[in-house]
């Protein structure tokens, strides 16, 4: 399969007239397109076998007070080496209508939804208008992205409804659940049309813990909004506050030392180590078989203590910062930590036996919640979630970033796409993120663990950061402005694009197996509220 | 089976393994104390989750884990506010959140204890101010006792909650 610059060629050969290419950003390719023409060269590029692209982001700018008008840029990953090119377009002036690629794109549809929400620009021929991000009690016209819309308004509460997609039929109900839940999670709320047992469909209804992030960003210096990353989703401190700090650094010109970036990994790894064992107890939880669940949480909470006697915090708050990291690991606290992994190791690996040794709940996890890898792929599914669907991706593989260009990743992969693929790609995560701790510990250099800088970017400039947290590929654009301000910041957490898949994947389920099927997905809400 | 038997020998028991806490909190106020007094022997927790970042959610469940044990001091987490003794709240109160909480209280069966845990609920923490934001907590409902912390650990949240229900000195 060709390269990414065989495939700006091949673009080009196919839709000149309509194509400009630009500079290329940070050795991205990146190509300047007719607002008109989008549609189709998106779909060329996500069909065309040799190309395959898809979606990885989507996302808006409002140039004021620089320039009037707003720009949209369209991420796309080719199916070969993973290569990212960029399609970006101008609305000038008072143009609020761009063309929709939903309509041949599945990945767009909650992008789209968000930018009409956020910016107030309309994606013509969208098949779903209905309100995403704004509840039906905010004000027509409240757009808060848009730069003349203060950080601070309050907002009124007006009328409206968000009308649910309808099943009708003899026998056919809908059930309603949340925003509030019965455990301790997070609020949001799904509607189920069921006939019977089994669901026919299922709609989730997010957004109600929306506080506004990206346009608190907004407000802050690039220097000091890391703080503001780390609060995204808590689950996923080290996730964002890395992948912020990572578009910054490209921003300033730094090179992060290769110390600080060993570090990095390792308090990434114990991130994940923490979350999938908090996972893989859940899961077994959701089918009642609370031993597993108790012996889990038992060594979760072991590596949140090691968490607070390494850094002073249980999620490892405060540990990146701006050109590397500002917490050190001693040469005895790297002892502690291979030490008690490796108890882990052993101590889960024992676990895993007892798991797979038991019938019921083997039972309960298989052809459970399938997802299969074409609805996964549609949708840019990414993560745990793709890899249990066969989608061959991860971010420390694919655009290594911390060390992980030193410390090579065996990526895993299940085929199945049900709620045991995702158990056991959790499974051999654990086994995997211990491997690279152990070699962390062996191959750590010395040497200074923060780079100082004078550089200040120009105002318009921007990076892109990706990152692989545990839940899967945290993808951050920041835009510089004037003064060191930050002028955009999109945030993408995994969840975002997970959530929509899910309402495939239980289809045909019954619903006292949809706890266990989203538990199996795990996906934050804040992250995906924003 | 042996085996199950067999991993739970070598585990023992891990109740209590936790590091203590540095500084004791801010204590509980008398008005606070004496409204807890009905629930001193059983407390059922309703939590409400407002809009936090989820790692106050992470901390409450790790109050259940075998470590910290929370039942095996009387204190239930229920699946419904209408089972509940105390609300606990999380996260600054989000525009879409606001309506839901309001009703989560008033369903709570009176008398009841309204618990802010983690900076966000107390004084909205990093997202103060912001347009989605319309809390703090104390804001919409009368709160109790606030547990402060980013998020604030396990075992300061079992301390507040001890001392909470703790016998009043000279009984």
């Amino acid at each position: 399969m060709p390269g990414v610059g065989e495939g700006v060629k091949q673009l080009q050969a196919a839709y000149g007239n309509s194509i400009t290419e630009m500079p290329s950003i940070h050795g991205m390719p990146r190509l300047k397109i007719k607002i008109d023409d989008v549609p189709v060269i998106a779909h060329y590029l996500h069909t065309h076998p040799n190309l395959r692209g898809a979606l990885s982001l989507l996302w808006a700018v409002d140039h004021r007070p620089r320039e009037a008008g707003y720009e949209l840029c369209y991420l796309f990953t080719l199916a070969a080496h993973k290569d990212w090119l960029l399609l970006c377009t101008d609305l000038p002036g008072d143009t609020r209508l761009f063309r929709s690629i939903t309509p041949h794109i599945h990945a767009a549809k909650w992008y789209e939804r968000e930018i009409r929400d956020m910016f107030g620009l309309i994606p013509v021929g969208h098949p779903d208008m209905r309100r995403l991000v704004r509840h039906e009690h905010w004000p027509k016209g409240a757009h808060p992205l848009k730069k003349d819309f203060p950080w601070d308004r309050v907002l009124e509460r007006t009328q409206g409804e968000y009308v649910f997609r309808q099943i009708e039929g003899e026998g056919v109900f809908e059930v309603p659940v949340g925003p509030i839940h019965a455990g301790i999670i997070e609020p949001g709320h799904f509607r189920f049309s069921v006939a019977g047992e089994p669901i026919m469909q299922l709609e989730v209804h997010h957004f109600w813990k929306h506080r506004g992030v990206e346009k608190l960003f907004e407000r802050e210096k690039l220097t000091e909004a890391v703080p503001v990353a780390e609060r995204v989703s808590g689950d996923t401190t080290v996730g964002h506050s890395l992948a912020y700090c990572q578009a910054v650094e490209t921003l300033m010109q730094m090179n992060v030392p290769r110390r600080a970036r060993y570090l990095r990994s390792l308090f990434l790894e114990l991130e994940r180590l923490h979350n999938h064992l908090g996972d893989v107890g859940a899961i077994c939880n959701d089918t009642a078989y609370t031993l597993a669940h108790a012996h889990c949480s038992r060594m979760k909470e072991q590596l949140m203590q090691l968490n607070d006697r390494l850094t002073g915090s249980r999620f490892l708050r405060g540990t990146m910062t701006i050109g590397g990291v500002s917490k050190d690991v001693s040469a005895i606290q790297r002892g502690e930590v291979v030490d008690l992994v490796d108890r882990i190791e052993q101590d889960f690996s024992e676990l895993e036996s007892i798991i797979f040794a038991n019938a019921s709940l083997t039972d309960r996890l298989e052809a459970t919640g399938v997802l299969t890898e074409r609805t996964a792929w549609d949708h840019g599914v990414v993560g745990v979630v793709g890899r249990a669907s066969g989608l061959d991706q991860d971010v420390r593989r694919d655009h290594p970033f911390a060390a992980y260009d030193e410390l090579p990743v065996k990526v895993v992969r299940y085929r199945y796409g049900d709620v045991r693929a995702r158990m056991r790609v959790r499974m051999d995560e654990i086994h995997e993120s211990i491997r690279l701790i152990r070699e962390i510990g062996h191959k750590i250099p010395q040497g200074p663990i923060v780079a100082a800088t004078h550089h200040m970017p120009q105002p318009s400039e921007w990076a892109l950061s990706a990152v692989e947290g545990w839940r899967g590929e945290i993808l951050y654009v920041v835009m510089a402005g004037e003064n060191g301000q930050i002028h955009r910041c999109k945030v993408r957490d995994p969840s975002f694009v997970n959530w929509p898949a899910i309402q495939w994947a239980v289809v045909g389920n019954i619903v006292p197996d949809f706890p266990l099927i989203n538990k199996s997905f795990n996906l934050s809400y804040a992250g995906n509220d924003l | 089976m042996f085996r199950i038997l067999k991993k739970s020998l070598k585990t023992g028991v891990v109740t209590g393994r936790h590091p203590e806490v540095a500084q004791p909190g801010e204590s509980v106020t008398s008005e606070a104390h004496e409204k807890a007094k009905p629930f001193r022997q059983s407390l059922t927790i309703r939590e409400v989750d407002t809009g936090s970042c989820n790692a106050c959610e992470m901390e409450m469940n790790a109050l259940t884990n075998p470590v910290y044990d929370v039942e095996r001091f009387g204190i239930h987490i229920a699946a419904s506010p209408r089972h509940a003794d105390a609300l606990v709240v999380t996260g600054p109160v989000t525009v879409n959140m606001e309506r839901a909480l309001k009703d989560v209280h008033k369903q709570t069966p009176d008398p009841k204890l309204v618990i802010a845990l983690g900076d966000c609920a107390i004084n909205c923490g990093v997202f103060k101010g912001s347009y989605a934001v319309t809390g703090p907590v104390d804001r919409h409902i009368p709160v109790d006792v606030r547990i402060p912390g980013c998020p604030p650990r396990p075992s300061e949240i079992l301390q507040a909650l001890e001392k909470l229900r703790e016998e009043e000195k000279g009984f």
